[in-house]
């Protein structure tokens, strides 16, 4: 295999890094309850964001290997999700609906 | 990945075997679906519909998050099943298969439960309110993605049962199923954060 990196993790890696996103999964709870008991406001809505991104990353990074693979593919991958992040963001804003932080 | 479990790749000028290219580039595109199902959920989620219930109201977050939990441990097994593969172990990738399998129909399961509750106990039906269908529509169709991909890993699993017939000629299908299986985990976890932790009950 010449196309890639053959570094890939080990079997008690993908273990770890499984935990790390059960782990992460369960502070997001955890943070939704808090916020129903205290106003989080604004702080709840980046902290569950950054931790959705942080598994997302963590999952293409080493589960789908893209930190592994050619750059090109990194940026082929990231063309689609910018584009539309572009495009929902300018249609969510336009009608107001980054309010949902607002509780 | 080693030599011979892709002994047969066509490597183009990219360096990239075409069929990889070719998934990686519907998976981008999916972002555009998925982004239009979840804006769409988006634009309805915070209103008020008079005299009908919204999704917000009903959903039972202690239940979503052990699904999310199953999903994610899919994730695991999946990926687990390719480094079995690459180190020929072709028992081991049967049964890391099976059991990515086995998860994904948990999770759909879950999903069928969730959405018979939400009809029959809370009275939330696709046509309750728009927030209603959009929510229904956008679970709805990544539990599609979720059942074509359990039909995907039942098929691997199949053709796993053939000693030999994954690592000398379907090596790369196993990690093109793969990335469809963790694409499929990546946008539960956008959805499960979006739709159902940071959506507020009006």
């Amino acid at each position: 295999m010449t196309e890639h990196s053959t570094d890939h993790p080990t079997p008690a890696l993908y273990v770890k890094i499984a935990v790390l996103l059960a782990v992460l999964t369960a502070i997001e709870v955890a943070l939704y309850y808090v916020n129903r008991a205290i106003e989080l406001g604004v702080f709840n809505f980046v902290l569950l964001l950054a931790l959705a991104l942080l598994k997302f990353l963590i999952v293409i990074g080493w589960y789908m290997h893209l930190r592994y693979e050619k750059k090109m593919l990194s940026r082929f991958f990231a063309t689609g999700f910018v584009i539309a992040m572009f495009c929902y963001g300018i249609v969510l804003g336009t009608f107001g609906v980054l309010a949902i932080t607002r509780s | 990945m080693t030599e011979l479990v892709h002994a047969h790749d066509e490597h183009e000028s990219t360096g990239i075997e075409n069929r990889k290219l070719g998934m990686w580039a519907f998976l981008s595109s999916e972002f555009l679906f998925f982004g239009a199902l979840i804006s769409n959920y988006l634009l309805y989620s915070n209103r008020p519909f008079a005299d009908s219930v919204v999704p917000a109201e009903v959903y039972d977050i202690p239940f979503t998050s052990v699904s999310s939990f199953v999903l994610l441990m899919s994730s695991l097994t999946m990926v687990l099943a390719h480094n079995a593969l690459t180190r020929h172990d072709q028992n081991a990738t049967g049964t890391w298969l099976m059991a990515t399998a086995m998860l994904g129909a948990l999770f759909l399961g879950g999903q069928v439960y969730e959405f018979r509750t939400f009809i029959v106990h809370d009275g939330l039906k696709l046509t309750s309110n728009p927030a209603a269908s959009a929510f229904f529509f956008l679970t709805g169709f990544h539990g599609t993605h979720v059942a074509i991909g359990v039909i995907m890993l039942l098929s691997l699993w199949g053709m796993s049962r053939r000693v030999g017939s994954l690592s000398e000629r379907h090596g790369m299908n196993l990690e093109l199923v793969g990335l469809y299986w963790h694409f499929v985990d990546i946008i539960w976890i956008v959805i499960f954060t979006v739709v159902y932790l940071l959506s507020t009950p009006v």
